[in-house]
């Protein structure tokens, strides 16, 4: 199994591997709305061992997470998401989860200065949970009632990612004074870093993106139809 | 007829139809050009603009023939022009679209809508070197923006201008006078897209010292050092890579990729085994919980230094009871030394652990230990280089006795029932096993899987409802549908195949077809979508991908399946009605299919009255959900595929698919024999033969060679009158070097 980024070629394997496991599900396009927006964040585990039985042999996905960042965050603190994160049942055991979701964070807080990380999870999947709260050190927020679409309620999750930034921090002193430059810029994110002027001016009501379901990119991204004027 | 002109309120009016437009308010839009048009009937604008309305509405033709009408009227009215260009656009016809947006922008230059337009459709025809004239102008039209200076960097780049591309963006560069904020993510993407470019100029030195110098703070750490420890790799500055490697392990010690380039950059021998294991030992050491490090030496270690650390590894992965520890090892069955060890090391470990804990069992986990290990035996003797299925039931059973309720126990028994050719009691013995974990939708889809190669689909279905949404109008089916299932779209077609219902087999392959035409059409908004993200180098990544979209196995199998459905129809055309009982149907075996295909209707139809009845009694108010003006979802006008199974022309239908199939997938042997069976029903010999010469190519031994060479052989020899002689030449030159021939 080799743990790296996600490609665009992975994707229908991952749409895959996503309606094998889960029963919250997307239009490819959903996947490629990630892939374009936060290409840092999302990874996969690949069985690479197998030899391929045709130069079109695609590896096979056996985990992936899938993750974002809040683009418009109510509380306006950068922070990113975890929109889908899946192993194969016959890829349990591994720690393959917790090795995506430790990619993930730190490109997280590396790439797009997350402070925190947000997810939610079925209150009855005591594996995920346990993951979550008992090895990755996720808090629960809140319990949203009725968020999954069959009726089940959801635990809103966050891991506060203060000790990433502070390793960043670290390592980035320790790389200046070797280096015996100066730095040239320590603000935090101002303006639209990280953002979509255009989506911020659209007049457009808010689309709240729901996990528990698909809506077309065209839902959640922008408006596409040309203006005849 | 002169066109019209419109007072000073009219013309108000006719902004505020605009504005409504825009704002999705479709009928109050309409009512306002009625509104106008009932004073100035010809006003070509208006008509324009509400046949662009009726075709949000969904009424399309309607809109396509009023948008005629008005350019009759008006042919110099570069809004009419627009107008019927987005109506191709919305309808997917872009040749048509492109056209009319070039009137459009002949008659109105400096449109930067109409600009934008018709630059989004040549790139997504990947027309570049439109694309790069329509990027120039829009520069032109606006330099400010950072956004049109890269998009045209990305044209060339497309284009395969790649000194071009390069030079945009360092002109732009140079421009900006304030030092960008180190968190500007789109500066700091621009830099490495521009290192992208100047890599793949093959100029690796000048790429490594851009990295260093203009990249080094760039915000993808990740990028930065991959990017470093290959171009250092590649440039043989081997010390250097050696440590940007061991910088990428210690980042993530589960990627392959880095293990190899830190061994090549070491300078180890392939077969120097004490060396190389040095490296992977020091990362298991320093990173205990990384299997990488573990697992990857098992790949070249040889005697007895393989059965020392596939014994190690074992005994951990079996204390741990990882369920992949089989699959993450088959691929080295290709050594017959290691074939032959790993079943004897488990074996080994069951022994060693029958004598030390007979005692010590209590309430440990029994999917770990002696259950893991028996679970490996039973895979092994279970996989095709080493099958004994009487040994693997053997071990099945052991470990199911040892661990009852264990799913994944169960699951391999299923697999080996299958293997051994029982399917219906694969099926069943699959269902058992998601029976005992009921909230996993991986169990319910390898219990669904199982039930489709027993032919049982109206079960699987219903297996598969167990997880899909509720409240989608159609069931499990349009659920799966909308969410694109492939695999079951796949299986299910096949399932149907098999038993004999052409339609339901073909419509199945037909909306895997149709689904790979939304995947390429997905990458339409993303054109404009990635220039404001910034984002390029995952955009080109996109781009790439998309050209080659079909060469997917995904699609490569049920085009194959399709055409070989069409070739059967062909080859024996139908009796009966509606589809049904298509394939070879001879004797005893056409009643039996006969009956399963009756059945099939019967139950088809049923599940379609069910579907009926189910969307009619949904809430009133949550079906019309759907606001004013949204696009109303189309009805199926052939659910169960009747048309497409009664089609009289077969081979032209097969065309779609094996199209697709040559140009993606020409190294694909099955595309290439399927081809020649197309081909040469339609008496296309020279396509015929390419495609037997392909599949020679790429397997001389593959048993259909023979007889495809001494038929096309036979049919040109027979064609001689109506055949051109040079092509017969041809033919018969390169036949004389086919064996069999």
């Amino acid at each position: 199994m080799d743990i790296r980024l996600l490609r665009a070629s992975d994707i229908p394997l991952i749409q895959h591997a996503n309606l094998e496991n889960l029963p919250e599900n997307y239009f490819l396009k959903y996947y490629l709305y990630h892939a374009l927006s936060w290409p840092q964040l999302s990874y996969v585990a690949v069985d690479v061992s197998r030899p391929p039985k045709t130069p079109y042999d695609h590896p096979k996905i056996v985990g992936y997470v899938l993750a974002k960042m809040e683009e418009e965050p109510a509380d306006g603190v950068q922070h990113g998401h975890i929109t889908s994160l899946s192993v194969m049942r016959t890829h349990r055991r591994l720690g393959i989860a917790e090795k995506l979701m430790r990619q993930s964070q730190l490109a997280m807080v590396e790439t797009f200065g997350a402070h925190y990380v947000s997810l939610h999870v079925r209150v009855s999947n005591k594996a995920a949970i346990h993951l979550y709260r008992d090895t990755l050190g996720f808090k629960t927020e809140k319990t949203e009632s009725k968020y999954y679409a069959d009726g089940e309620d959801a635990y809103c999750m966050r891991l506060d990612l203060s000790f990433l930034r502070e390793q960043l921090r670290e390592a980035e002193e320790e790389q200046k004074e070797k280096n015996g430059t100066e730095g040239v810029d320590e603000g935090e994110p101002v303006g639209d870093v990280g953002r979509d002027p255009a989506a911020a001016k659209s007049s457009e009501p808010k689309i709240k993106v729901k996990v528990g379901r698909a809506l077309g990119v065209g839902d959640l991204v922008e408006k596409v139809e040309s203006k005849a004027s | 007829m002169a066109p019209q002109t419109l007072s000073t309120r009219e013309a108000n009016l006719f902004r505020t139809v605009i504005r409504y437009y825009e704002d999705k308010q479709y009928k109050r839009g309409l009512k306002a050009a009625e509104q106008i048009l009932k004073k100035n009937p010809k006003h070509a604008d208006t008509i324009s603009m509400k046949a662009l309305i009726l075709n949000a509405q969904g009424k399309t033709e309607e809109a396509f023939a009023l948008a005629k009408e008005a350019l009759t009227i008006d042919m110099k009215s570069y809004i009419c022009w627009h107008v019927y260009g987005i109506l191709y656009r919305t309808n997917k016809n872009f040749d048509e679209a492109i056209k009319a947006y070039k009137f459009a922008l002949k008659l109105e230059p400096d449109s930067h809508q109409i600009q934008r337009d018709l630059a989004v459709l040549q790139v997504q025809m990947r027309d570049y070197s439109g694309y790069v004239q329509s990027r120039f102008n829009m520069l032109k039209a606006r330099p400010q923006l950072r956004q049109n200076w890269t998009a045209l960097a990305i044209a060339y780049h497309l284009e395969g201008s790649l000194q071009q591309a390069e030079n945009i963006l360092t002109t732009y560069e140079k421009s900006i006078t304030s030092t960008p904020l180190k968190t500007d993510l789109e500066h700091s993407e621009a830099l490495l897209y521009k290192n992208s470019i100047i890599a793949e100029q093959g100029d690796i030195q000048r790429a490594l010292e851009h990295l260093d110098t203009d990249c080094k703070n760039c915000l993808d750490r990740l990028a930065v050092m991959e990017l470093r420890a290959r171009y250092l790799a590649e440039l043989g500055r081997k010390e250097e890579a050696a440590k940007a490697y061991r910088a990428l392990l210690d980042r993530n010690p589960e990627f392959s990729d880095y293990y190899k380039g830190l061994v090549a950059a070491l300078g180890i021998q392939e077969g120097d085994e004490e060396s190389l294991s040095a490296v992977y030992a020091e990362y298991a050491a320093k990173y205990p919980r990384s299997d990488a490090a573990k697992r990857l030496p098992l790949d070249f270690l040889s005697g007895e230094r393989f059965r020392a650390a596939a014994k190690a590894y074992l005994t951990l992965m079996f204390d741990k009871g990882v369920p992949s520890t089989f699959a993450n090892l088959k691929h080295l069955y290709s050594d017959p030394f290691k074939k032959e060890t790993l079943p004897a090391l488990a074996e080994e470990y069951l022994s060693e652990r029958d004598a030390s804990d007979t005692e010590a069992q209590g309430n440990s986990d029994s999917s770990k230990g002696k259950g893991a290990a028996l679970y490996f035996l039973a895979q092994h003797y279970n996989y095709y280089l080493s099958r004994d299925l009487a040994k693997a039931t053997e071990f099945v059973e052991k470990a199911i006795e040892l661990d009852p309720k264990n799913v994944d126990f169960h699951m391999t028994k299923a697999r080996i029932f299958k293997h051994q050719g029982d399917l219906a009691k694969a099926a069943e013995q699959m269902d058992h096993a998601r029976s005992l974990d009921t909230k996993d939708r991986y169990i319910n889809s390898k219990a669904a899987k199982y039930q489709l190669r027993n032919n049982e689909n109206e079960k699987a279905l219903a297996t598969l409802g167990l997880f899909t949404r509720a409240e989608t109008p159609g069931g499990p089916l349009a659920d799966l549908t909308d969410m694109q299932c492939i695999w079951f779209l796949t299986e299910d077609g096949e399932a149907w195949q098999r038993r004999g219902n052409v339609g339901l087999a073909l419509k199945r392959y037909h909306t895997i077809f149709n689904i790979f035409d939304v995947w390429q059409e997905d990458q339409f908004d993303f054109h404009s979508f990635s220039l404001r993200k910034g984002q390029i180098r995952a955009y080109i990544d996109l781009i790439r991908w998309e050209d080659r979209l079909r060469e997917h196995p995904f699609y490569s199998r049920a085009a194959l399946d399709a055409v070989n459905l069409y070739l059967q129809m062909y080859d024996k055309p139908k009796g009966g009605a509606n589809g049904v009982d298509g394939g070879e149907a001879n004797g005893e075996d056409a009643s039996e299919r006969k009956k399963a295909a009756k059945k099939a209707k019967k139950e088809a139809q049923k599940a379609e009255r069910e579907a009926a009845e189910k969307a009619a009694k949904q809430d009133p108010n949550k079906a019309q959900k759907s606001k004013d003006g949204e696009e109303p979802k189309k009805k199926d006008d052939d659910p169960n595929g009747a048309k497409l199974a009664a089609t009289t022309d077969p081979l032209g239908d097969a065309m779609k698919f094996l199209g697709h199939l040559l140009q993606f997938s020409p190294k694909n042997i099955e595309a290439q024999i399927a081809g020649f069976e197309v081909f040469i029903r339609r008496k296309k010999y020279l396509l015929a033969l390419r495609c037997l010469k392909a599949s020679i190519a790429l397997n001389k031994d593959h048993p259909k060679i023979p007889d495809q060479a001494a038929r096309l052989r036979r049919e040109v020899s027979g064609a001689l009158d109506s055949l051109p002689p040079k092509a017969k030449e041809v033919i018969e030159a390169e036949l004389a070097a086919v064996p069999g021939a």
